[in-house]
């Protein structure tokens, strides 16, 4: 079953310098699929993840996301699509600072009205399944950062959303908490269903997902499977962005998995 | 670019930072400048009741060059420290310490001789507009534009050193741990107050004894209260807005059907933070208000005061004419025709008062017959007294005197003429004003008044005894300009303390009201502008506040919309953190001074019985409309801000 569908999406940005960030990009992705996005600076993968996630406007083509386009929203609908069908896990957390852990993972729920029963039941199976039961009355910043993104990916998720987007979620980690938190997304997409868009520059974040797909220059690139021996994936991998001619600063020093 | 350009362009590039901080002082400046104005113009040179005014512009000058001094010290160093991350960068970069404060030096001064400079323009546009209303109320011809260099040198002196003051204090402002710290900045901590319940319910206890002793305030206590009153309601409003605000928070968030409902969970913990943030704030903003609402207020009570005026003041002219008066029948004549000539219907009482010593009190009685004095009530519309041989009445002099000569009996004998009273009753009007009449005034019946021939102890025959003319005129206020020339010796001896060879006494009670009444006004006007000053002020650090935190507003702002915030549901939380920033201070400052005026009205009870309430209630009322007013400008520039990304 295809939940997102991006077809033929253009976006233009106007203004002293006209730039086109995206250039009829197309393609899909089934439901439960761990999709990354890979591409070098500038290459509009961010440009790519705002559009799927209806923050920035279309210049030409359609998104569609359980058959529903979004951009045809008007603006009341829209945030409560977004705050329904969409969850989001940022590079730096955007966590909220003055709620504690507990709160921001139940605040997509309480801009619903949802009995106050139901949320304590999502947290504890969250909070079970994140490993987050030790810090739930604690502020963000007295948690490290692994603890931060494995938050903020419970908050993408306590609402169920139809769709996840990532940007970037393993920018701001260590090699060894990054590997904790992709298992945690590969885990969950394969294992729950869930349908993730991450966006990354390092290639051994990618290697954890089902099919990685390569932009430039806003246009598409190429696009590879995974198998079943991760170590191969990454070469794999690699071997596309010496393709792509990324400039040396995107590939990641060799961090062997 | 240079060294000060540098300090040049950090200044006007950020303009938009300081805006309501150059608001206030150019405020502060140009009320200065206006006050200066009024203080040197060549008309108050002279005496009278303009020296009221100078003297007022003069103390309210002094209170808002400490103010000032104040304020500007709380304000750089709450500017510095927002700009911790830039310094950071700056001594990164290489720059010494010393080259930072010389930065910060050139920037204040930049700030300070902006102010000053704007301030002295608007002062001096806006003095033509001052001087017509300070006219008005003054009763003056004319208060004509005047140009001198007087004015400018004082608010140009006065600011300067304040700036420099200043400058040179919030150089040391500057924290200069390590590099790395001055780079994280300062405000990088979202920690909620540390708060204790038990300061937080003492905060509270202090603020309720506080309010309950100025209610319960009495006569006798009043004195002592004022010295109580005020630390207690200071030092429970500090600990309100540090612990008793958080402790109550912290028991709403306990109760998840109410916190985890929509928008309040982020608008709540929001508002702990933002309260936490800016605890000290709220509480000078609060006493700031609080001292500019009494202000006004109790200067707004005076001009209440008038309306008191006619009733202990009944009569329109008192002309008293004592022993060797030779310009008597001249100056009564006079004050006849004078009335006349301006058309004013008058009726002329004269009364022949006898001075005698009272065997009950040993004190001399002025003692008044009584067919003449119930003519004079008779021409007032009030009703005529009646005595019995041997019977006597007081005359109060006061509402206050009436009340405790009703409750009084005595039974005395005029020494002098040995005749025996019985004063059991009080004419239940007061007729004179206190100062025109001895306070022991009484009334006889014609034949006893007939009998008293003997003068009071120490004076020939019939010098002690005087005239006193009392001219009712129903339209009482517009007789000032009558007897000028009789009034004139008078005032002069009271300022010499000279009242060789004046034998009389004259009281325009029209003139004294118009006086009163302006210098009232004048006092108000005077107090207004600092009151204005001050409230602008508070209002600067609301807005800095607002406007230091925007960077990380804005970011959050931004996840809201991604988390599918509704445009509704954003302005609710904007409103919900906005609201009690602008009317929390607000709020308490309110009740302080609503709690200052119960006192006030006991301190007032003794001076005239009047009430201050509706004064209060129009100036309140104003200074609020126009806190709503600022709330509305600053949440729209606010919105906007947020929404700029």
């Amino acid at each position: 079953m295809t939940v997102v569908k991006i077809d033929e999406v253009t976006k233009v940005y106007e203004g002293k310098v006209t730039h086109r960030a995206l250039n009829q990009l197309s393609f899909e992705v089934e439901k439960g699929e761990f999709l990354a996005v890979m591409g070098p600076s500038g290459s509009g993968k961010t440009t790519l993840l705002n559009l799927i996630s209806t923050i920035d406007s279309l210049t030409s083509g359609r998104v569609l996301i359980n058959g529903i386009n979004p951009h045809s929203l008007d603006k009341d609908e829209l945030p409560l699509f977004r705050r329904r069908q969409l969850g989001f896990v940022f590079q730096d957390f955007n966590l909220l600072q003055m709620l504690t852990v507990e709160e921001n993972l139940v605040l997509p729920l309480t801009l619903d009205g949802m009995p106050i029963k139901e949320m304590e039941k999502r947290v504890q199976e969250l909070a079970g399944r994140l490993h987050l039961q030790p810090f739930l009355h604690k502020k963000p910043n007295e948690i490290s950062g692994g603890e931060a993104q494995r938050t903020a990916i419970g908050r993408a998720l306590i609402h169920r959303p139809t769709l996840i987007l990532a940007d970037e979620p393993t920018g701001n980690l260590d090699s060894k908490t990054s590997k904790d938190v992709l298992e945690l997304l590969s885990g969950l997409s394969r294992e729950e269903g869930t349908t993730i868009i991450m966006v990354t520059h390092d290639p051994i974040a990618a290697s954890y997902c089902d099919r990685v797909l390569f932009i430039k220059d806003g246009e598409f690139f190429n696009e590879i499977y995974g198998d079943d021996r991760r170590q191969t994936f990454y070469q794999k991998i690699l071997n596309v962005l010496s393709l792509l001619g990324g400039s040396v600063n995107d590939l990641s020093p060799t961090r062997l998995p | 670019m240079t060294f000060r350009q540098l300090a040049f362009r950090n200044v006007f590039r950020n303009l938009r930072s300081y805006a309501a901080f150059l608001l206030a002082s150019v405020f502060s400046v140009m009320v200065f400048f206006i006050y200066s104005m009024f203080i040197f113009h060549p008309l108050f040179e002279e005496e009278g009741f303009r020296v009221l005014a100078v003297r007022g512009m003069f103390i309210a000058e002094i209170v808002l060059y400490i103010f000032t001094l104040f304020f500007l010290f709380y304000s750089l160093s709450a500017f510095l420290q927002a700009r911790t991350k830039e310094f950071g960068v700056l001594m990164h970069l290489g720059m010494s310490k010393k080259q930072l404060n010389k930065l910060v030096f050139f920037e204040t001064m930049i700030l300070g001789g902006l102010s000053t400079a704007a301030g002295i323009v608007f002062g001096f546009a806006f003095t033509k507009f001052f001087f017509m209303i300070g006219r008005e109320i003054m009763q003056l011809e004319q208060l004509p534009l005047y140009f001198s260099w007087k004015p400018f040198v004082l608010t140009i002196g006065a600011f300067a050193s304040l700036f420099i003051i200043i400058s040179i204090i919030s150089v040391s402002f500057i924290r200069t741990k390590r590099v790395v710290d001055l780079l994280v900045g300062f405000w990088k901590t979202e920690e909620e107050a540390a708060y204790s319940p038990a300061l937080s319910a003492f905060g509270l206890v202090l603020l309720g004894v506080a309010y309950f002793l100025a209610a319960t305030v009495s006569d006798r206590t009043v004195y002592i209260m004022v010295f109580i009153v005020p630390p207690l309601a200071t030092i429970g409003t500090y600990l309100f807005f540090t612990h008793s605000i958080h402790t109550f928070l912290q028991l709403y968030k306990k109760r998840r059907s109410i916190y985890w409902h929509k928008t309040r969970l982020v608008s709540l913990a929001e508002a702990a933070v933002k309260l936490k943030d800016s605890a000290q704030m709220f509480f000078i903003v609060t006493i700031v208000s609080t001292v500019a609402f009494l202000t006004v207020g109790t200067l707004a009570s005076f001009t209440s005061y008038t309306a008191e005026f006619r009733q202990s003041n009944p009569l329109g002219l008192i002309y008293v004419s004592f022993e060797g008066n030779t310009l008597e029948q001249q100056q009564v004549n006079q004050l006849k025709r004078e009335l006349e000539q301006q058309q004013l219907a008058y009726t002329l009482v004269p009364l022949e008062v006898k001075r005698q010593t009272s065997s009950a009190s040993g004190n001399d009685v002025d003692i008044m017959s009584l067919s003449e004095f119930n003519r004079l009530a008779m021409a007032l519309g009030y009703e005529a007294a009646d005595l019995q041989d041997g019977e006597a009445m007081f005359v109060p002099f006061s509402q206050e005197s009436l009340r405790e000569l009703q409750k009084s009996y005595a039974e005395t004998e005029l020494l002098e003429s040995g005749v025996e009273l019985k004063i059991d009753r009080t004419y239940p009007q007061v007729l004179f004003p206190a100062h025109t009449l001895n306070a022991n005034t009484i009334i006889l019946n014609n034949e006893d008044f007939s009998e008293i021939d003997e003068p009071l102890m120490g004076y020939p025959q019939d010098a002690s005894d005087f005239r006193y003319y009392a001219f009712h005129v129903p339209k009482w206020t517009e007789t000032v300009s009558i007897g000028e020339n009789v009034r004139f010796p008078i005032s002069e001896a009271m300022v010499s303390g000279n009242f060789a060879g004046i034998n009389y006494y004259f009281e325009n009670p029209g003139y004294e009201y118009r006086w009163f009444k302006s210098s009232f006004a004048l006092l108000l006007f005077i107090g207004l502008m600092v009151a204005a000053v001050f409230l602008l002020a508070a209002g600067s650090f609301i807005y800095f506040k607002l406007y230091t935190g925007l960077d990380r507003d804005r970011r959050q702002y931004q996840l809201m919309v991604r988390l599918g915030m509704t445009e509704r549901e954003l302005g609710k939380i904007v409103n919900r953190q906005l609201v009690p920033l602008f009317f929390l201070p607000w709020a308490l400052a309110l009740i302080h001074s609503a709690f200052a005026f119960i006192s006030l009205q006991v301190v007032w009870d003794e001076f005239a019985e009047l009430s201050i309430l509706s004064e209060m209630a129009i100036v309140l009322g104003g200074f609020t409309l126009m806190q709503i007013l600022y709330f509305f400008l600053i949440r729209w520039r606010y919105v906007a801000h947020l929404k700029a990304s």
